[in-house]
């Protein structure tokens, strides 16, 4: 949640929830487990306020939850973020996939995902909306424009999940009951993943946001006239010009 | 208002309330001008353990607490009270007397069905010369082998039109007054078990209230609750956990109101301003909001003192008798604020309106009530 008009980030238990981006890579992994067997761990970075976006995500079925949460982490950029994520996963590693959303609903960069895999050297494909195991890795379909791309990979690999890949997943009663009552959540903190308040945070971020301010959005109301008949032609032609139908 | 509650229950309310904002919201304007039972969202609420919400994980439950219970209650209730009453019912008389007095081998057979939302429970106890007054139940059950042979009229059984198991009141001693009721499980569908009209009801209309008449109906004795004349005890236990229940219903109706009043009375213009810039308005809104959250708190109390295994009662029958008088007061004024529209089926309140009136009679009349709360407090 980007606050103006200081330009930095402030995220308070208030403002935050798993990000709904997040979700289909959740879903998608949680279908993968059910096939394929193994275990589903949910990470992320940020205050401790937000460690329920991992309950959250436990609930939803997950095995083991781990929050990266340190002060030094406070204001990092998406290259210190993922240089972050990425010595967390190496430590949770052994590994087969890592799931990212393909974006957050927040600060909305998308590059994340992609940055992770590039600082774990592993292939990545963005977008993807099914996944298939085979016996040299898996198939990966991604949708791009109208078409839909094949990709080939080899194990370990990464990828986003499209928001139209999975179905909206509800955290049952009983999730959210053993979430909360066991010990699957674990908070991590920067010397878990052995790295120095130098790397992260403000000090290991190369990009700075100068200015934030308020987009404009311009708006305005266009009363069509005429008989109804004329009306509704008038209405097709504008939606048809601005490429909403047809 | 709610920094005493832990995250496991903003947790609980979260997903609750985005459950209901995508599946229930939708439908609930339909369901009650219908009158039709919605099947599709229950089925989903099931899967999700709104059905066992206090059972142990072990027989299909989601060992919630009470307060995680009340929370589940209000935000169904702020979305449709025909499905919170469904919920309450089935969850408080339905499944916990079964939890709290059935036979390990009883729990087995009836509570994961019960649970999973694959068979509704409902509570037979009002009969047309027994409500109020419980211990005036005509229905018999004479013992015939390893039968008992039962004859009832009840009626009012909210469920009752969906139910699968049924609680059944009955007389089983009829010389020993109101030590002689005992509970007879009676599954649906047995000869002899008839299911009446449906009530064509002012409020919470999508749920199936009706008559549910048993003649010369079977029972095995093995679906007898607890002893013969233990009827009265898991009555009252039952109704005082479904009394917090509705307590917490009356409190999902009323802020329903009170947030459709707040979004009317800002966008709703009369002499140049929105009404909310008007000092009446302003007061009827300060009003509901202190009554809505003193009645939360009310619900919140007794939900505690239950989790904590202590005494209950008089904190349920208070929150009761409150959050119900509130919830008709507060969705009165969310009529007034809305003037004529309030009155329409154009907006919600009117729903609401009529939804929170029942709160004020079903699971104890608000006179009941006062004589239980003035029984505690005068110590007689």
């Amino acid at each position: 949640m980007l606050e103006a008009p200081t330009g930095r980030s402030v995220r308070t238990s208030e403002n935050c929830d798993l990000n709904p981006f997040d979700r289909p890579a959740i879903d998608m992994a949680l279908r993968l487990r059910k096939e394929l067997g193994g275990t589903v761990t949910a990470l992320s970075m940020g205050p401790g306020s937000c460690e329920f976006a991992i309950y959250d995500a436990v609930a939803m079925g997950v095995d083991r939850g781990v929050l990266l949460s340190d002060p030094a982490l406070a204001e990092s950029d998406t290259l210190a973020t993922t240089t972050a994520l990425a010595a967390a996963v190496e430590r949770l590693g052994p590994y087969d996939l890592v799931l990212f959303g393909t974006r957050t609903s927040d600060s909305d960069t998308g590059q994340v995902g992609p940055q992770t895999a590039v600082l774990l050297g592993i292939p990545m494909v963005t977008g993807a909306v099914f996944i298939e195991n085979t016996e040299s890795g898996l198939t990966v379909l991604r949708r791009s424009d109208g078409f839909l791309e094949t990709f080939a990979l080899s194990y370990p690999a990464a990828m986003t999940i499209h928001p139209s890949a999975a179905q909206p997943i509800d955290a049952g009663l009983s999730g959210i009951s053993t979430a909360y009552d066991g010990e699957t959540v674990e908070k991590w903190s920067l010397k878990d993943i052995g790295l120095s308040p130098r790397q992260v945070g403000e000090a290991g971020s190369p990009t700075r946001v100068t200015a934030l301010n308020r987009a404009k959005r311009e708006r305005k109301c266009e009363f069509i006239s005429g008989e109804t008949e004329e009306q509704a032609d008038t209405l097709i032609h504008h939606l048809l010009e601005q490429g909403l139908i047809g | 208002m709610d920094t005493f509650l832990s995250d496991k229950h903003r947790s609980v309310r979260r997903s609750v309330r985005t459950f209901c904002e995508r599946e229930i919201l939708p439908i609930a304007r339909d369901i009650d001008q219908e009158a039709a039972f919605p099947w599709e969202a229950a089925e989903k609420m099931g899967r999700l353990g709104y059905f066992g919400i206090q059972v142990p994980q072990a027989l299909s439950g989601a060992d919630l607490d009470t307060v995680s219970y009340m929370i589940i209650i209000e935000e169904v209730s702020k979305a449709s009270a025909s499905l919170g009453l469904c919920l309450s019912v089935h969850n408080s008389v339905a499944v916990f007397p079964i939890q709290a007095f059935a036979t390990e081998k009883q729990k087995k057979r009836w509570l994961p069905p019960l649970c999973r939302g694959e068979k509704i429970g409902a509570f037979c106890l009002t009969e047309p010369n027994a409500g109020s007054d419980a211990g005036g139940i005509e229905a018999t059950a004479i013992r015939d082998g390893d039968h008992y042979v039962v004859n009832a009229n009840k009626v009012f059984v909210t469920n009752g039109g969906i139910a699968d198991i049924c609680l059944m009141f009955v007389r089983t001693d009829p010389g020993a007054g109101r030590k002689g009721i005992s509970v007879l499980v009676a599954e649906r569908g047995i000869p002899g078990f008839v299911v009446g009209d449906l009530e064509d009801l002012c409020g919470v209309r999508a749920n199936p209230v009706c008559s549910i008449r048993l003649y010369d109906c079977r029972i095995p004795v093995d679906n007898l609750l607890s002893t013969e004349g233990m009827g009265l005890r898991i009555g009252l236990a039952a109704l005082d956990a479904g009394r917090v229940g509705i307590a917490a219903q009356a409190v999902g109706i009323a802020q329903a109101a009170l947030e459709e009043s707040v979004r009317y009375a800002k966008q709703r213009r009369q002499f140049n301003v929105p009404i909310s810039k008007h000092q009446m308005i302003q007061s009827m809104i300060a009003d509901m909001a202190t009554q809505v959250d003193a009645a939360r708190l009310m619900v919140y109390r007794a939900a505690v003192l239950r989790d904590q295994s202590k005494s209950y009662s008089q904190a349920a029958a208070m929150a009761k008798l409150f959050a119900s008088e509130v919830s008709t007061a507060v969705t009165d004024l969310a009529v007034q604020i809305h003037g004529g529209y309030g009155y329409s089926r154009s907006y919600p309140v009117e729903r609401y309106y009529r939804d929170a009136r029942v709160t004020r009679i079903y699971e104890g009349t608000s006179e009941i009530h006062r004589i239980v709360i003035a029984r505690g407090v005068l110590g007689d």
